[in-house]
């Protein structure tokens, strides 16, 4: 692999796919709370990343990707802002944010 | 003669005065209730006068008023004034007022004495309009109403067990008669078109079987009505009432309508003939039984009752040989002597404290008036000259022998020589001999006047004999010499045995003669000759258990039809139920049954945890993949 | 127009009641009083302005139901006025006798309202499906009177109740179909002297006489009787017993005799019969009762006997008496119920032998008790006399076998001994546990019972204040048979 060649679409996407694999690992393996919220930003930055570059590659006038990144951010800091309010109310009332104490919905 | 109208009305107002009021108010109304029968038998007695020099058996005054209109038939009310309801009138209300001015002294210590006048007053009112009618109808309504006032004076004192038995036996006993009135009411409706006596007694020309059927059912009516045998058996238990009303109803005037009954009818029965006899028979039964049972007791009100059905049976036998002065006048005597008796009786029970006879004795001296009255009224009920029962009796005994009923005459001797007997034992039994009871006194005043009065009307009533039979419109004579002297050696004879029995030793106490003498005549007679036993045990015995049988019935068998046609039906809804479930539930619920067991096992993957849901939905994304891939999108 | 109104008067009230909210329920009282008091009133000013001899008369006749040839047609006749006064009276004073009632207020006057609504308009209606309409609208609230208001046992006797009646009415409902195929049309005055072959009139009698025998009713189709009113609330059972039954009986009156006249002499044998089972087969009941509602409803079967004697006779004095023992049983039967349920409000038991010497404790309502119970036993001067007697009295004028006669006239002792028997244990005698300290009559109860208390006065005394409305009515009658 030539590192000295241009930065291009796939470097892009790889940094991506590894930044979303990262997150989904933690998503699914971590027993606190609030890192699984981390690794859900993860994912969602991941998606980012993605959204922009392929914007900038393939159709850098429209701009759809940044406004899409730029949304999709807002949103993450929305959710990321109620999920710790939830997580914080859990505490209070359980003093764990351990994810295995909560299996109030198993069927 | 507007004013007859007022003679029934004024009582009755009296009664609509005191009914509503609450029991002190019509305690304190008694006095209207005196007034009004004082005032009506002046009027009575006025109109008696205007009836009187005319008389010859017209009517003086009639006016009616329909009251009931049914198609072309008009029902009248009337009232009717001849010598027959003239005669009446005086002797309810003469009777009727001497009660209740008795009754003031009597009765003052009673609670619910307003109660007792307003009863006497209805009643009053109802056998003065009796007398007064002009129609069968307006009598039977009458009648009943009577009946009514009996059944609430009899069980006047209610609280106690046998005043109530006493009532509710008098009034269903007479309504027994009562029925057979009704009939010979519908008989004589259908036959002749009419209850006016104008019509049925005058006018009509009555067939000899119609007649005889309504003259047997309205002589029924009167049996019932005036105990006579058998229907005789509640006058004796009639006696648990208040003795003065006893006087009046139960003695003088109610027990005679049933003879009233008969005398106003007469031209009915005599268009029978046969209705005659049976009513010559059941008199002289009667009258024997009455008197043979009245040797028997020792209560002496029941002594007297006895007697009043026996000599209620002697008017029966005069009007059945067809002798109306005769049965009637002695109807009139009768109400004076029996009245004045159960007067004196109340002073006598109010003295001594009891009824029993066996426990009084030795009267005669503390009660000077109350003998003296109490004795007319013996002798004229034993009928010994001068007193009224000897005139009337011998004008049935003279009617009897011109008639040529020989037999009959020979039993109602009999009866005047059993009347005698047990007048004699009454009379040693309660005045001579030691006294037993203390602080025996004379009665008041109030007591003493009334029975003063009946007691003078007695001596002297006799000597109207003939006059009364003109008065009627027949032919009056004075007694055979010859009947005469007959039935007073029979009655004396009588008065001797009694004295012989009963008056010789009285010094020995409790004696019974007859029980020792002719012991199972004596234990028949004191069973009342097992009417009462018989009617106890086959009529109201037999009706309570038939009607228990038929409310069993009723249950099981009338409603079990029903309630089994319900429950066929429901047996079957019950196999269509059957049907449904096991065929059409077993469809849906076989159904559920397998979405249940799909779900059990679906369930285990839901495990509440959010990790293995991720992985789940990673797991499945893999697979979309996967297809898309292998597909070749 | 007077008719509609006297008619639908309480269907007003009736919805007013129904649709009170809640909290406002007991306005439903005032309501349901003045509206059946207005109605009472108008029921007067009918009586006005009737003409006795007038026959048929404020007619109202209308196109209800074009295409089948149903009409809206009402009329009144002295028989027809007779009942209506007795529904508009008993109407009211049942009214006035739920004033305690507690539950469900707005529900329960609305009911009484309409069951006046129904009332009224059989006695009103002169088309048959006006009639049949009215017939089955009379069951639905005493249904729900019986069913929801009613005694521990209520579900099983308004169930009874129900399936029995509306067993009767589905078979006059054929006859009504059978008429209206034979004769064209649904309106009674037309159908009346039609001349129907005979047959097809004994048939048709037939149904009629189920649909009507169950109503009255007759031996032996009573059983639901006792059962209804035993569980019934008091109000229920005045107007039971003071009303329903009579619809029965009217039925036969209106409708089977002037219809269907031959049949009707055909029948009346097997009528008078049944009648005189009635009669006797009632009181020996009664005589066995020891709950003071079955003892009335009992005699019930045996006074409503008479007034099938009454009819049977098919003679003038009999069906004058038939119709006044409809009146005077309705005005008594009335004070005897409402006096047993004042009696029970206070004592809490009915049972004969437990209730004793009320004219020691209450004498007021001891008094009324024996004044009701001698009207009832047919004691002359009151109104129970006039129509046993005349009923008797046209028995034994037609052509009923005289044994009968007999019989049904023993009837008239039977009740005075089952009478007398409650009077005795219930009116007399010293006060029993139950009976110990009660209070006597309120102003209310006393002013509810005073104009039954005029009416069996007056009736018995004065025969004609009845008769004179119902005698011509009943000449018209016997004159549309074409017999006497």
């Amino acid at each position: 692999m030539n590192l000295l060649q241009p930065v291009g679409v796939v470097s892009f996407m790889a940094l991506s796919a590894v930044l979303f694999s990262l997150g989904l690992y933690g998503a699914m393996s971590r027993k606190s709370t609030v890192m699984v919220l981390m690794s859900l930003e993860l994912m969602a930055n991941a998606v980012n990343i993605n959204l922009v570059a392929l914007s900038r590659f393939t159709a850098p006038v429209e701009m759809t990707g940044q406004f899409f990144a730029v949304f999709s951010m807002v949103v993450s800091a929305a959710e990321i802002g109620l999920g710790l309010a939830l997580v914080l109310a859990l505490y209070r009332q359980r003093q764990t944010i351990e994810l295995d104490a909560m299996q109030e919905l198993e069927g | 003669m507007g004013y007859i109208i007022a003679i029934p009305l004024l009582p009755a107002i009296a009664f609509a005065i005191m009914a509503p009021l609450s029991n002190k108010a019509r305690n304190r109304a008694v006095p209207v209730s005196v007034a009004a029968v004082v005032i009506a038998l002046g009027l009575s007695v006025a109109a008696f006068l205007a009836v009187w020099p005319g008389g010859h058996g017209e009517a003086l005054y009639h006016s009616s008023a329909t009251f009931a209109t049914i198609g072309t038939v008009k029902l009248a009310a009337g009232i009717l004034l001849d010598p027959i309801s003239a005669t009446m009138v005086v002797v309810v209300t003469l009777v009727g007022a001497a009660v209740q001015i008795y009754s003031i002294g009597y009765m003052h210590r009673d609670r619910r004495i307003g109660w007792y006048y307003a009863a006497l007053s209805l009643f009053t009112a109802a056998m003065l309009l009796l007398v007064l009618s002009d129609n069968f109808l307006q009598l039977y309504m009458a009648w009943e109403v009577m009946g009514l006032c009996s059944y609430l004076l009899i069980g006047f004192w209610h609280e106690q067990e046998g005043p109530r038995k006493a009532s509710i036996k008098a009034f269903l006993t007479t309504r027994v008669g009562d029925v057979g009135f009704a009939l010979g009411l519908a008989v004589m409706y259908v036959t002749a078109g009419s209850f006016d006596f104008s019509v049925v007694l005058h006018d009509f020309a009555w067939a000899p079987g119609a007649a005889t059927a309504v003259a047997l059912l309205l002589l029924f009516g009167a049996m019932g009505k005036s105990a006579q045998v058998p229907l005789h058996v509640w006058l004796p238990d009639a006696m648990a009432g208040p003795t003065p009303a006893s006087a009046l109803i139960h003695a003088a005037t109610m027990v005679a309508a049933g003879v009233f009954l008969v005398a106003r009818a007469l031209p009915i029965f005599e268009a029978s003939g046969v209705a005659l006899t049976v009513t010559m028979l059941v008199g002289v039964t009667t009258a024997l039984v009455g008197g043979l049972l009245a040797s028997v007791q020792h209560d002496i009100k029941k002594v007297l009752a006895y007697s009043t059905i026996s000599q209620l049976g002697y008017m029966f036998i005069a009007l059945g040989a067809g002798g109306l002065v005769a049965g009637f006048y002695h109807l009139v005597t009768h109400a004076f002597f029996k009245s004045l008796l159960f007067l004196g009786a109340g002073v006598i029970i109010h003295a001594a404290h009891t009824q029993d006879m066996r426990e009084m004795g030795g009267l005669a001296k503390k009660m000077p008036v109350t003998t003296v009255t109490f004795t007319i009224g013996s002798l004229a009920l034993a009928g010994i000259f001068p007193f009224s029962g000897f005139w009337s009796k011998d004008e049935i005994l003279t009617v009897l022998w011109h008639g040529e009923h020989y037999i009959v005459f020979a039993l109602a001797l009999a009866t005047a020589f059993v009347t005698a007997f047990y007048v004699a034992r009454m009379w040693f039994r309660v005045f001579t001999g030691p006294e037993q009871t203390s602080g025996l006194k004379e009665a008041h005043l109030e007591m003493l006047v009334p029975m003063g009065v009946l007691a003078a009307v007695t001596t002297v009533i006799g000597f109207g004999s003939p006059y009364f039979a003109e008065f009627l419109g027949h032919d009056g004579e004075w007694p055979a010499a010859a009947i005469a002297l007959t039935s007073t050696a029979v009655a004396g004879l009588g008065l001797a045995l009694g004295w012989w029995a009963y008056g010789r030793r009285s010094q020995v106490l409790n004696t019974r003669p007859l029980k020792i003498r002719a012991g199972w005549v004596y234990s028949a007679l004191s069973q009342k000759l097992y009417f009462d036993l018989t009617y106890d045990y086959f009529i109201v015995g037999g009706y309570t258990r038939l009607a228990e049988a038929l409310s069993g019935f009723d249950r099981t068998v009338v409603d079990g039809i029903v309630n089994g046609s319900a429950a066929i039906w429901r047996t079957a809804s019950a196999v269509g139920e059957s049907i449904d479930r096991v065929v059409i539930d077993g469809f849906v619920n076989g159904t559920a049954t397998l979405v249940r067991a799909l779900g059990a096992r679906v369930r285990r993957i839901q495990t509440g945890r959010v990790q293995s849901y991720q992985g789940l939905m990673l797991a499945a994304l893999v697979l979309l993949m996967l297809w898309f891939v292998v597909k070749g999108a | 127009m007077l008719l509609s109104a006297i008619v639908f008067l309480p269907l007003a009230g009736a919805l007013v009641s129904a649709l009170l909210p809640k909290e406002r329920a007991g306005a439903a009282r005032w309501i349901a009083a003045a509206v059946t008091a207005v109605d009472l009133a108008l029921v007067a000013w009918l009586l006005l302005g009737f003409d006795v001899a007038g026959g048929m008369q404020f007619i109202e006749n209308r196109e209800w139901i074009t295409q089948a040839g149903i009409q809206y047609h009402l009329g009144v006749d002295g028989i027809s006025l007779s009942m209506l006064l007795l529904s508009a009276l008993l109407s009211l004073i049942a009214v006035i006798a739920s004033w305690k009632q507690e539950t469900k207020l707005g529900a329960y006057f609305a009911m009484l309202m309409l069951l006046e609504v129904g009332m009224n308009g059989v006695f009103l209606a002169l088309d048959f499906v006006l009639f049949y309409v009215f017939w089955e609208l009379v069951l639905v609230p005493m249904y729900f009177l019986i069913g929801t208001w009613g005694g521990p046992r209520r579900e099983y006797a308004s169930i009874k109740f129900f399936l029995y009646t509306l067993f009767g009415s589905v078979f006059m409902l054929v006859g009504i179909i059978a008429l209206y195929l034979q004769g064209g049309t649904f309106d009674i005055t037309a159908l009346t002297g039609m001349g129907f072959p005979a047959t097809f009139q004994w048939w048709v009698f037939a149904a009629f006489f189920l649909g009507f025998a169950v109503k009255v009713p007759v031996f032996p189709l009573h059983t639901w009787l006792p059962d209804a009113h035993v569980e019934a609330p008091t109000a229920a059972s005045v107007l039971l017993a003071g009303i329903m039954l009579k619809m029965g009986t009217y039925g036969f009156i209106r409708i089977a005799l002037p219809i269907l006249p031959n049949a009707a002499e055909q029948w009346s044998g097997f009528i008078a019969a049944l009648a005189v089972i009635s009669i006797v087969y009632g009181a020996a009941l009664a005589f066995a009762q020891t709950d003071l509602k079955k003892l009335v409803a009992y005699s019930s079967v045996s006074h409503m006997g008479f007034v099938m004697l009454g009819i049977a006779s098919l003679t003038p004095e009999g069906i004058n008496g038939a119709i006044a023992v409809m009146f005077s049983h309705g005005v008594v039967t009335g004070m005897l119920f409402l006096l047993v349920g004042m009696v029970y409000e206070r004592t809490h038991t009915r049972v004969i032998e437990d209730v004793s010497g009320l004219s020691v404790q209450v004498p007021v309502a001891a008094g009324l008790l024996a004044f009701a119970s001698f009207a009832s036993l047919g004691l002359p001067g009151l109104s129970g006399f006039v129509g046993e007697f005349l009923s008797l009295l046209g028995a034994w004028k037609s052509a009923i076998p005289a044994a009968w006669v007999v019989v049904a006239a023993v009837g008239v002792l039977l009740a005075a001994a089952y009478t007398l028997r409650m009077v005795q244990r219930v009116v007399l005698g010293t006060p029993s546990k139950a009976v110990e300290g009660i209070s006597d009559l309120s102003v209310r109860e006393v002013v509810l019972l005073v104009p039954l208390v005029a009416l069996t006065l007056g009736v018995g005394i004065y025969w004609d204040s009845l008769l004179r409305y119902v005698d011509p009515a009943v000449r018209a009658t016997l004159a549309l048979m074409g017999g006497s």
